[in-house]
């Protein structure tokens, strides 16, 4: 008996869990990546939410786990379409042949929203503004602190739901992680800046996680981060680098105003990647504007499987999703691509 | 004349401003009551204040001046409070409220 194949498009964290769960059933797994290197966003995260663990702790355990003989990794490596072959599926670049397999998996993750696009906040114009991806990297040293370290108290404001929550920007729903990530910050911010004075703005804070809200309690109570309930109406630019803020406090019913040394963007999780609607084959398209998530046809009961036969998705390019249930979902998707190969057989 | 305002700019008497510096005053309500810092102004306290129900008292709404540092009318304010502790029975984050409005009456 030949071994049967599984694809896999994009090695972040849903990607190389399923492959792993593939590789340690017996299945031989071609693991595709678009980028140079595995990991997705995780790679460039610095600690995760909400015990801040440090992410490369979890990459290289799954890195590890990946170095399997059944698991060959291709980077560089973007699909554009997935075409029927009898019972089997072809990966394809343009129109060129990638491989040929017995079950695909999408697992293409998410895309951070392009903060650029909601121009009153002013990204890409203002060096003190900077998304909350960007803060990572500033947390890892990776790049310097938009505004003088050896200011004894920097003023340092957090956005919540930006391009999400927005119909302004296409996307009507909440991306679920920022707010944690927002906490999670705030906290590391106050660490790396123990006088620093730490504003988030939000329009509900929501801490549905276990250890969330408990995190929320500890930035209220020891890191004495200040929360505003309001939406950021503009930011514009002040003394220096510095930025001036603008918001309805919502709870005094009135307006705020601040002058901040950096303000971050909680920048949401939009769509990777759209399914074509090709008759037999399925192209993968660049989202436009308001595209939203691969939309599953089985719903609660069955979220991993088109409605094509061998073709099963997994992780956040079906929306917005934590690191623990991208895991949990990628091994269950796992299982039931097992259960699919062994009936075709 | 004089420019019409749309709203595009902050009307300076009305603007929260938190460039202000937060007044030593209520900096020392937080050191002696830190559990001030706790409320996610759930309205709670209100909703079940009797004090409230002739007086229009809300203590979350006091608790955010506290926090944006708006000292003036927090002294009267705290006046209408009777210090039953209904509030502080039902606070979903053991807020000490009572402590808190004592002392905010007494700046
Ligand atoms: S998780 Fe919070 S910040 Fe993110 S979109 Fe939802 S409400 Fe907004
Ligand atoms: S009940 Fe407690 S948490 Fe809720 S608004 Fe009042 S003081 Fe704040
Ligand atoms: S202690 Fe004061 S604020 Fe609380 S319920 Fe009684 S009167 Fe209202």
């Amino acid at each position: 008996m030949t071994q049967q194949k599984v694809a896999i498009i994009g090695a972040g964290p849903a990607g190389l869990q399923s492959a792993i769960s593939l590789a340690e059933m017996g299945f031989l797994v071609q693991l595709f990546e678009k980028e140079k290197q595995p990991g997705g966003h995780l790679a460039h995260w610095h600690v995760l939410f909400p015990d801040r663990q440090p992410a490369n702790e979890v990459l290289d355990a799954l890195m590890i786990s990946a170095m399997n003989p059944n698991i060959s990794l291709i980077t560089g490596a973007e699909i554009s379409a997935i075409e029927p072959s009898g019972r089997k599926w072809q990966l394809k670049k343009a129109e060129t042949l990638i491989c040929e397999v017995d079950a695909v998996l999408l697992a293409s993750g998410f895309k951070l929203f392009d903060a650029a696009q909601k121009e009153e906040y002013g990204y890409g114009i203002y060096p003190a503004v900077v998304t909350s991806s960007e803060l990572e990297a500033l947390f890892m040293h990776q790049k310097p602190w938009p505004f003088n370290e050896n200011l004894e108290s920097p003023k340092i404001g957090l956005v919540h739901c930006v391009g999400s929550r927005d119909a302004k920007c296409g996307n009507l729903y909440c991306s679920k992680v920022c707010c944690v990530t927002a906490v999670k910050q705030a906290i590391e911010l106050k660490k790396t800046f123990p006088a620093a004075q730490v504003y988030s703005f939000y329009m509900d804070m929501r801490m549905f996680g276990l250890g969330y809200e408990e995190l929320y309690h500890q930035a209220q109570m020891e890191y004495r981060v200040q929360f505003i309930r309001g939406r950021l109406s503009e930011a514009s630019p002040a003394d220096g680098q510095r930025i001036q803020v603008k918001a309805e406090d919502t709870l005094m019913g009135r307006p705020l105003k601040l002058t901040l040394d950096m303000l971050v963007l909680m920048v949401g999780m939009t769509p990777s990647v759209v399914l074509g609607n090709g008759s037999a084959s399925v192209e993968l398209k660049k989202p436009m504007f308001a595209d939203g998530f691969v939309k599953m046809p089985g719903q609660a009961l069955d979220d991993s499987r088109l409605q094509k036969p061998g073709l099963f998705v997994a992780g956040a390019c079906k929306g917005p999703v934590t690191l623990p249930d991208v895991v949990k979902d990628a091994k269950a998707t796992a299982l039931d691509i097992c259960n699919y190969l062994t009936e075709v057989l | 004349m004089s420019v019409r305002d749309f709203g595009y700019s902050v009307s300076d008497q009305r603007a929260v401003d938190l460039d202000r510096k937060m007044p030593d005053e209520l900096e020392r309500v937080y050191l002696q009551e830190p559990s001030l810092r706790n409320c996610i102004a759930c309205g709670n306290c209100a909703a079940l204040c009797s004090a409230g129900s002739f007086t229009g008292f809300q203590f979350y709404r006091l608790n955010v001046l506290v926090s944006r540092g708006l000292l003036s009318e927090l002294a009267k304010k705290a006046e209408a409070c009777m210090l039953c502790g209904k509030c502080q029975m039902a606070c979903p984050r053991g807020v000490n409220i009572r402590h808190g409005i004592m002392l905010m009456a007494q700046l």
